[in-house]
Parts: C-alpha cells; sequence; structure tokens
C-alpha cells in the first residue's frame, strides 16, 4: 500500500519532463524511505537514478516495498492535466495493477482523479561505487543549459576541461569551434547570494556527448544549482535537487579515443 | 541450413533469451559476421525491381559487391566495426547435406528451364532464386573489395559460425552475426541476426543470449547440442517423426541422445545404425578453428582509389555514389567512441534482498503491452527492449 501527498504537486510533472525524453519506461520503487528509480537509456551510455525522499511529502506511507512499473510518456500525459497550483495525491496497493493519480485545486474546488495501468518491467539494476571524484562544481543550471545548448550548434561532443578555479566547455564541428568558461565566484543567484563554486582534487579533461547532456538539462526547472562530478576517465554525475531533500542524477559515459589504431 | 524451429523453441520457452535492438545501439561494438552466409544473401536480396540481379556490363553478377559494399558502410555508419568470416573447407559430414542441397538445385534449375519455356516470369524469378548459389569468384571478389575497404577478414579452416562463436568467446569481438542458428552450437555466447538486413526494411536486430537460452530450456551446452542435432542440423539427418516439441521433451527426459535412443520405439521411429550424431555433436563441441593467438584484427583506412578502379572501372557501379560511400568509412575512422555504462558500473545481482524484503511487483499489462511495444520500436526508433512478462 501507498499513499504519498506531494503539496507541491508541480515538482512530479518537473521530474516526469526530465525523465520521459531519456527513458521510455521504469519501475519506481516505493519504500518507507521515498520515491526511488533508476534506469538506463537503450544504449546503456546514460543512467538516471531519482530519490524524492518520505519527508517531501505529507503525509507519506508505504509499509510494503513497492515496484510500479510505469510507461513515463503516460505518466507524463497524465500529470499535464494537473494545474500549476495543484496537490498530488499517488496511491498504489498491493491487489491493483494501476496506479492512483489524484490532482487537488485550491480549497478543494476542483478534483480530477486518474488511474494508469502499470507494466510489468524487466530492468537490470547498476551498482554504482561511491568514489571520490577528481572535479567538484557547483554553478547556475541555467547557465549549463545554455552552455550545452550553445555548443551543440558546433558539434556532437564537449570537451569539458578543468582546472584551478575554472571550467571551460569546448566543442569542435565543421563549421568551426567554441569555448565557453566559467569562473570560481560566477554569480548564480545574486538575492540567495549563491555562487559558482569549482574543487579541484586532479585536473580533468574529458569528453562527453552533447546530446546526452542537453537532453539531462531538461531537470533545469527543478533547481537553481546544478552539481557536477567529473574523474578522468569515469562517467560524469549530473545532479539536480528535487524539492531540496531528493535528487535526480544522471551519470554519462564519456566518449573515448579509440585505443588499438 | 541451421537448426530447424530452434527459433521457435527458444521462443516458446526462453523467451528472455531474444532480445531485439536497433542497429545504432551497436555503436562501438566488434562483430564477426558470416561472410558466406551474407553473401548468399546478398546474392538472393539485393536485386533489381525486375527481380534481375545486378551485372555489370559483361554479364557478371554484382549484387554481392554491392550488398557488402553498402551494407558493410551502414554498419560503420553506425559505428559497428564488423569483422568478415568466410568458409574454408566444408566439414566432411556436411557432404551429404551439400550433396542434398546440388540435387535440389538441380531440379531448380531444371524448373527454372522449363518457367523460362513458358515464359512464366512469376515462376522463373522464384526459381532463379532457387539456384543462386555463392561461387569461388563472388567470396574473392568480396574478400578483394574488403580489404580496399579496409575491413578485414578471416579465412575460418573450416565453417564460418565456428570461427565466429570462437572469436566471439574468446573476447576478440561482442558477438557473431549470422543468420544461421548453429552458431549458437559452437557456443557463442551472443548471436545477432538481422544485422546485414537492408536498412528499408526496418527491421530491428535479434540478439540472442546463449546463457538464457540455456537457462531458459532448462539444459546444459552438451544436452543443447543434442537438442539441435535431433532437430535436425545440416551434419546429419533427424529422426523420422521427431518433432521440435517431442526431441525438446526427450532431452529434457533422457539428457543425451545416446539414452533416447535406448528409450525410443525404433519401429516407430527407424534410426539408420550408422546414424553420425556422435560425430555430429563433435564438430560442435571441437570444431576446426583458427587460435585467436594468431588471429589479427585490423581495421585500416579504405582505398578510395583502389575502390573507385574497382567497382566503377571494373563493376560499372556509380562513381559518385561510391565515393560518397568511401567517405563514410573515412568519416567513421576519426571519430571517437562514445563509452557504455555497462564499462564502469555492474549490474547488481537481481534480487538480492532476501525473500521478504523483496519488493512486490506491480503490473500485468503482459499482452497488450507487447504487440504495443513491437509496433512502437519501428515506429519511433527509439526503444529497445520494452516491457515483457516476467518469468
Amino acid at each position: 500500500m501507498l499513499e504519498a501527498r506531494l503539496q507541491d504537486g508541480v515538482v512530479l510533472k518537473k521530474v516526469l519532463d526530465a525523465l520521459k525524453d531519456l527513458i521510455n519506461e521504469a519501475n519506481f520503487d516505493c519504500n518507507e524511505t521515498g520515491l526511488s528509480l533508476q534506469a538506463m537509456d537503450n544504449a546503456h551510455v546514460a543512467l538516471v537514478s531519482l530519490l524524492i525522499k518520505a519527508e517531501s511529502f505529507d503525509p507519506f506511507r508505504c509499509d510494503r516495498s513497492l515496484s510500479l512499473g510505469i510507461s513515463l510518456t503516460s505518466l507524463s500525459k497524465i500529470l499535464k492535466c494537473s494545474g500549476p497550483s495543484d496537490v498530488l495525491t499517488l496511491k498504489a496497493s498491493d491487489q491493483i495493477d494501476t496506479l492512483h493519480i489524484m490532482f487537488e485545486g485550491k480549497d478543494s474546488e476542483r478534483v480530477s482523479e486518474f488511474d494508469l495501468k502499470l507494466m510489468d518491467i524487466d530492468s537490470e539494476h547498476l551498482g554504482i561505487p561511491d568514489t571520490e571524484y577528481d572535479v567538484c562544481v557547483n554553478m547556475c543550471s541555467l547557465e549549463f543549459q545554455r552552455i550545452c545548448r550553445d555548443l551543440s550548434v558546433l558539434g556532437e561532443s564537449v570537451t569539458i576541461e578543468c582546472s584551478k578555479e575554472s571550467i571551460k566547455f569546448s566543442a569542435n564541428g565543421d563549421i568551426g569551434s567554441g569555448a565557453i568558461q566559467i569562473k570560481q565566484g560566477a554569480t548564480i543567484d545574486e538575492k540567495k547570494e549563491l555562487t559558482t563554486t569549482i574543487n579541484v582534487n586532479t585536473p580533468v579533461l574529458a569528453t562527453y556527448s552533447l546530446k546526452y547532456l542537453v537532453n539531462f538539462t531538461k531537470a533545469t526547472g527543478l533547481s537553481d544549482v546544478v552539481n557536477l562530478s567529473i574523474s578522468n576517465e569515469l562517467p560524469i554525475v549530473v545532479e539536480y535537487k528535487v524539492s531540496e531533500l531528493g535528487y535526480i542524477r544522471y551519470f554519462l559515459a564519456p566518449k573515448i579515443g579509440d585505443d588499438e589504431e | 541450413m541451421g537448426i530447424k524451429d530452434l527459433t521457435k523453441l527458444i521462443r516458446a520457452h526462453a523467451p528472455d533469451a531474444i532480445k531485439e535492438n536497433l542497429i545504432k545501439n551497436y555503436f562501438g561494438r566488434k562483430i564477426a559476421i558470416d561472410a558466406s552466409m551474407s553473401i548468399y544473401q546478398f546474392l538472393i536480396a539485393v536485386r533489381q525491381t525486375e527481380g534481375k540481379q545486378l551485372t555489370d556490363d559483361s554479364g557478371e553478377t554484382t549484387s554481392h559487391l554491392m550488398g557488402t559494399f553498402y551494407r558493410t558502410i551502414r554498419m560503420v555508419e553506425n559505428g559497428i566495426k564488423p569483422v568478415y568470416v568466410f568458409d574454408g573447407k566444408p566439414p566432411t559430414l556436411k557432404s551429404g547435406e551439400l550433396e542434398k542441397r546440388k540435387g535440389r538445385r538441380e531440379e531448380n534449375e531444371a524448373s527454372l528451364k522449363e518457367a523460362v519455356e513458358e515464359g512464366n516470369l512469376e515462376n522463373q524469378e522464384k526459381f532463379e532464386k532457387r539456384t543462386v548459389k555463392a561461387t569461388k569468384e563472388h567470396n574473392d571478389e568480396c574478400r578483394r573489395l574488403l580489404k580496399l575497404m579496409g575491413i578485414p577478414f578471416i579465412i575460418a579452416p573450416c565453417e564460418a559460425e565456428a570461427q565466429c562463436a570462437a572469436l566471439a568467446r574468446a573476447g576478440k569481438v561482442y558477438a557473431s552475426g549470422s543468420e544461421d542458428m548453429d552458431t549458437l552450437c559452437f557456443s557463442t555466447p551472443i548471436l545477432l541476426r538481422k544485422l546485414t538486413f537492408s536498412e528499408a526494411k526496418k527491421e530491428p536486430i535479434m540478439e540472442i543470449y546463449l546463457d538464457k537460452v540455456l537457462e531458459g530450456l532448462g539444459v546444459t551446452m552438451d544436452e543443447f547440442i543434442d537438442l539441435c542435432i535431433l532437430l535436425g542440423c545440416d551434419y546429419c539427418d533427424s529422426i523420422k517423426g521427431i518433432g521440435p516439441h517431442r526431441a525438446f521433451n526427450l532431452i529434457k527426459e533422457h539428457k543425451s541422445i545416446e539414452k533416447v535412443l535406448i528409450n525410443l520405439d525404433k519401429k516407430k521411429h527407424p534410426v539408420s545404425e550408422d546414424w553420425p550424431f556422435a560425430e555430429a555433436r563433435e564438430l560442435f563441441r571441437k570444431p576446426e578453428i583458427l587460435e585467436d593467438d594468431n588471429i589479427d584484427i585490423k581495421w585500416t583506412d579504405p582505398d578510395e582509389e583502389g575502390v573507385v578502379d574497382f567497382l566503377v572501372k571494373e563493376k560499372n557501379f556509380n562513381e559518385e555514389r561510391v565515393r560518397k560511400g568511401v567517405q563514410k568509412l573515412k568519416k567513421n575512422r576519426k571519430t571517437v567512441v562514445q563509452g557504455r555504462l555497462d564499462g564502469f558500473f555492474t549490474t547488481a545481482p537481481k534480487d538480492s534482498t532476501s525473500e521478504s524484503e523483496k519488493p512486490l511487483k506491480l503490473g500485468k499489462r503482459k499482452t497488450e503491452d507487447k504487440k504495443g511495444g513491437v509496433k512502437k520500436k519501428v515506429d519511433t526508433k527509439k526503444s529497445g527492449s520494452k516491457g515483457k512478462p516476467r518469468r
């Protein structure tokens, strides 16, 4: 039995927007700590890991672990039917193979209810080791989105170079090349006095697919800050906070030069 | 060709062993391709609209070159690194099968003649396709072309499938590409079918995992080989009156052909005294292959002028198209390869939690979803593995 009420229902809508272009369907795992999801894209290049903590919901009840196989495309369609300030409630029971979704407008004047059929999805779960990354960057999420978008005009991949106190994104293509550099301390949000932080253990130089990164930035609406964890020869982690306590993390395998020829 | 009804049997008992995937998801993979099989396919499939084979000025067939050239480029464009494997001498046991094929071809040639005399175009095309044979010249020409294209190839000492399987097993390549299901009997860990199909067909690639086949069927590798022999392979006849279902049950019950024979009603199912099943089994278990230390697989830059000389000057291909194709090969030599997460993270063991903590799985849309899933796959070109019924 699962019952979860999300005061700020629009968060789930944003989460779905951030997921649905990367994966079509996935299992939502529900237990007493909250809702989580892990899935890879078909090519096994990117992985997304989502956690919405139980504390984000009020109330949250899940007395038995549940795995809900959900078509993200379909769920996203249903969530589009909600208003911007609706309160959202998710319900699933052990016997029924549907997910019940309810939107309540302000003062409960309008209540809409949907039932989404669940699916049986066979998925692989990857074990992600806890690693210390060479570089950790906190920067403005809108800025990151813009960089990825701008550079994708030039080429298919971006090279990220990070050394003391600055991160440089560059791309090469048929029409030319481009580079964007962000320095430590660059403003993220003036009112909140948030600034860019760059922590470097070891300088990195790595190349990633822009198509995927642009896809990840669909989560920009969830958080002002994006956190990039980069190591040489490891997948990059792009993390956005979800309603303060949870997160959506994207892992992307780097592009590697051909080793043998 | 291949093993009779094996695909059906796998679909029925080990549905998890077969996955469908799109060609673009194979980027960066090295794949050993059964060349003899592909050439034969090209000779049959690559044709003009009237069903005639493509030919050059002197009337020599060029379908095999057309196929090898463009379908290889299609793979390379998708980031696949193909290595072709050619048949060596056929194993002696196959002579029976080859003799039969020859007989059939002669029959078909006779029928073709008849059809030509009658002017029956439909039959003409049908029998023409059935008389197709990949000759030594076809093979030699393809090798010459591959060499110019910078694509490596290996000449197997014996059966090409066996060599493909050996390469895959040794980890030299990711999978074997062949239509022939007996590649599984040579224990390739992964078999890819429909790899060299034309793009226009929009067919996804069929990926078959040997370990899941064995797990699903509930047999060991040796039992699997025996099962395939019972189903009917290229090396010896199957037993009269024993179909796929019966063969599967017999192996499940008795574990080996020897024991099946002891328990079989010989009156209903006559088995010849010198039925060479044991030899066939040996061929599958220990095929004649090149050891992997002696194999050097290297992809090199294509020789543009060489390809043009061969295909355009000798074989009357369109120069512009050929050059464009070579450019594609060159371009793909340079691009960096996208890594895969599998290389960094390992799959966590399934159901590691104890039974009581195991999450309850909800969701029963099996049949509907499957139908929708397959269709959608072709339409959107996006999905790879769709929701499937759980074991």
